[in-house]
């Protein structure tokens, strides 16, 4: 494994021509994280490029969850540029489950169809088509058999699987995931991180996904984004790595 | 007297108000779910009593001569202060969870307790009309006239709209904003939009039904749905259909128990949460039968056909014996006058029948009237203090009405009445609670008895007078009907 500069890896030219493939799905530019006035990481630069895993790795309180916000447009950066090539609306966003309110009664079907709010006007009812979607997106996750139960009377890894569902179902280019693991079983994060492999190799996507656990990062992602003392670096992995 | 089919029919006295308690009931638990699930339910008690401070603040206003009499009349005045007390609130509180740290509770608890307190000021500055103003406060649904239910069906259905064709919004922005965010842009315009529906309900259904009753029907249906359900369209739609619920058999509770509208609305509502979490503890089969027997005992029990009142006995079956019609007991507390400018008083007054400092009161109409009805029907009429002077008003109380009698030597039949309730709803009707007995003394046997407790119409009053007169001849006209 190479240490290198996020600056480097952003600059660096990746495989031949300029295909979708090379370029950056979302770069960050000498961004400066933070809110108001309290500053967390400086002089910040990323690039992040289609078909990869990308773990973001730092302890509690280190800035993980303010980068993530800024890439989706949630938290102004105090200075520096962001650029994302697609619109907010093909971001797949998956939260920690428990920072949702569990006292909405909500079903996991629900919960799904809410990543096709944005396609969808007030006045219409949701069609056919997305709820056919819906399905297809619990299959993937392998949850279709809970479509109708309650979200929040599931375990954690099964809620972390149908908030992917959530996400997948927005048709996004990229999907980022807050602690996806954090309140699993060891079951669940198995299958959860097969799941997140899966999604790289087989549709292409770009998954950016933060975790405490530094070991568990270096065992499933492409690429590895550090975050620490306020500093933000990347390691990336020497291609044909243990994936 | 009255079964739900009656109260359902629209010719029914008390329908429009019926209507107005039903959309109340339909509408507001939806608005009322969000407050719930975005735990700011406090608003849901607050807004209500801002806007009762904008109700007595115009009245206040009105009353000293800083606004000029509007056409619309009590409740179209009432209602532009609701409404701009309501949405000065609203921007107040919002602009203070902007830029305040604390505690938003904290915010919310003080807002309520100066709003509770200034409605009582502004009602004590009022010069004229306290109980008309306090009326209005507590919202006399009861009294909803045809064109009101109209405005209120308008303004409800509107709100109504919204939040179905919104639903999807004020979801995702209540639940998770993040997502909202992202997938519609910036959710400030969506909680505007849903305070907005939440401050017109508040503001129209404040001065139609006053600040109870709307804060019973916003969370207390969402809060006995809350337990019962799985998922939110179910939410939704079971906390209207128990806001209906608690319209409906509310309404028919406070018409068949002569009881006040809002506390038995609200009263109904926290039942219903206690059943909703006992249904909950119990298995789907055990819940499913008690549903069911409930159901079928409220339905039994509202269907029910009363049992005719008997007839009073006719004067030949008693002998002809003498009729002492005693004076009618006022158990109201309230003095029951007519209005000094009453044309009977001043009849008279100039046939110098009564003094110039006598005032003709509800239980001297009520006496009059009985008396020429029975006299009417055969009966050898007599009058207590033409005997002796002292004789009270006799109570309905057999017992007690008996032991007078028999202490002031009257022997043969006495008819007693008592009012419990004597109370004109803005002129419309008038609520009357009174029970008449009659009396044999020397056995102490009731010979028949009947209670009146019913919403007395009164359509053509244009006074207190004028409706306490014409409720008396519409009693005394039910008293011996049949």
């Amino acid at each position: 494994m190479q240490l290198k500069l996020a600056t480097d890896v952003m600059t660096s030219v990746r495989g031949g021509g300029l295909t979708d493939e090379n370029l950056p799905l979302v770069s960050l530019r000498d961004v400066s994280l933070g809110y108001d006035s309290a500053l967390v990481a400086e002089s910040v630069n990323l690039a992040i490029y289609p078909s990869r895993l990308i773990g973001l790795a730092g302890p509690n309180g280190s800035g993980k969850t303010t980068l993530f916000r800024t890439i989706l447009g949630l938290l102004s950066p105090l200075s520096g540029d962001v650029f994302r090539a697609y619109p907010l609306s093909n971001f797949g966003y998956v939260p920690q489950s428990a920072a949702l309110d569990p006292i909405f009664p909500l079903s996991v079907r629900e919960i799904v169809e809410m990543g096709a709010y944005g396609r969808v006007s007030s006045y219409q009812v949701l069609p056919s088509e997305e709820k056919r979607k819906a399905g297809e997106v619990l299959d993937q996750v392998g949850m279709r058999h809970l479509l109708t139960k309650s979200f929040f009377a599931l375990s954690g890894g099964q809620k972390q699987r149908i908030l992917i569902a959530r996400a997948l179902m927005v048709e996004p280019r990229i999907m980022i995931l807050d602690e996806p693991l954090s309140g699993v079983d060891e079951d669940s994060r198995r299958s959860i991180t097969d799941l997140l492999i899966k999604l790289t190799r087989k549709s292409g996507l770009a998954v950016f996904f933060s975790s405490h656990d530094l070991d568990m990062v270096q065992r499933v992602a492409d690429q590895i984004v550090r975050v620490d003392n306020g500093k933000v670096w990347v390691e990336e992995r020497i291609a044909g790595g243990p994936l | 007297m009255s079964t739900l089919f009656e109260i359902s029919n629209p010719s029914y006295l008390l329908f429009p108000a019926l209507l107005g308690t039903v959309i109340l009931g339909l509408v507001c638990p939806l608005i009322g779910s969000y407050l719930i699930l975005r735990k700011t339910v406090f608003l849901g008690l607050t807004l209500p009593q801002i806007a009762a401070a904008g109700v007595s603040f115009t009245f206040w206003l009105q009353q000293t001569g800083f606004l000029p009499q509007w056409q619309p009349g009590e409740r179209g005045v009432g209602m532009i202060g609701s409404l701009l007390f309501t949405f000065l609130g609203m921007g107040l509180l919002g602009y203070m969870e902007q830029r305040s740290k604390g505690l938003a509770e904290g915010r919310l608890a003080a807002a309520y307790a100066f709003a509770g307190a200034s409605t009582i000021l502004f009602i004590v500055f009022n010069p004229a009309g306290q109980i008309e103003v306090l009326n209005l406060l507590k919202g006399e649904v009861i009294a909803l006239s045809k064109g009101e239910l109209r405005l209120l069906a308008a303004v409800f259905g509107l709100v109504l709209v919204g939040m179905l064709l919104f639903r999807r919004e004020f979801l995702l922005t209540s639940f998770d904003r993040d997502l909202a965010f992202l997938l519609k842009g910036q959710q400030i315009i969506w909680d505007v939009l849903l305070y907005l529906l939440a401050g017109v309900s508040i503001a129209f259904g404040v001065i139609m039904a006053g600040p109870l009753l709307l804060f019973g029907f916003l969370v207390l249906p969402a809060l006995a749905a809350r337990p019962l359900v799985k998922s939110m369209g179910s939410f939704l739609w079971l906390s209207s259909a128990l806001g209906l619920v608690m319209a409906f058999f509310g309404f028919y509770g406070s018409v068949r128990l002569d009881l006040p509208l809002g506390p038995t609305d609200v009263t109904l509502g926290c039942c219903l949460i206690f059943l909703a979490h006992l249904v909950q503890r119990i298995s789907p089969r055990r819940a499913l039968g008690l549903i069911f027997l409930s159901s079928f005992a409220l339905w039994n029990y509202g269907c029910s056909a009363t049992t005719p009142p008997a007839p009073l006995p006719e004067a030949k079956a008693l002998h002809n014996e003498t009729l002492w019609v005693a004076k009618v007991k006022n158990s109201t507390g309230l003095p029951l006058l007519l209005p000094a400018t009453n044309p009977l008083r001043s009849l008279a007054e100039m046939a110098g029948k009564v003094s110039s400092d006598y005032r003709q009161s509800v239980m001297d109409l009520l006496r009059d009237d009985l008396r020429g009805e029975l006299e009417q029907r055969g009966f050898r009429i007599s009058l207590p203090e033409q005997t002796d002077a002292r004789f009270p008003a006799f109570p309905a109380d057999s017992g007690n009405g008996i032991r007078l009698a028999r202490e002031g030597k009257l022997s043969g039949l006495i008819f007693v009445s008592e009012i419990s309730r004597w109370e004109a709803d803005s002129r419309q009707f008038v609520r009357v609670l009174a029970d008449f007995k009659l009396l044999r003394t020397d056995d102490g046997a009731v010979l028949w008895e009947r209670r009146i407790q019913r919403a007395v119409p009164t359509p053509s009053a244009t006074n207190l007078g004028q409706a306490y007169t014409d409720s008396v001849k519409e009693v005394v006209r039910d008293l011996f009907a049949g």
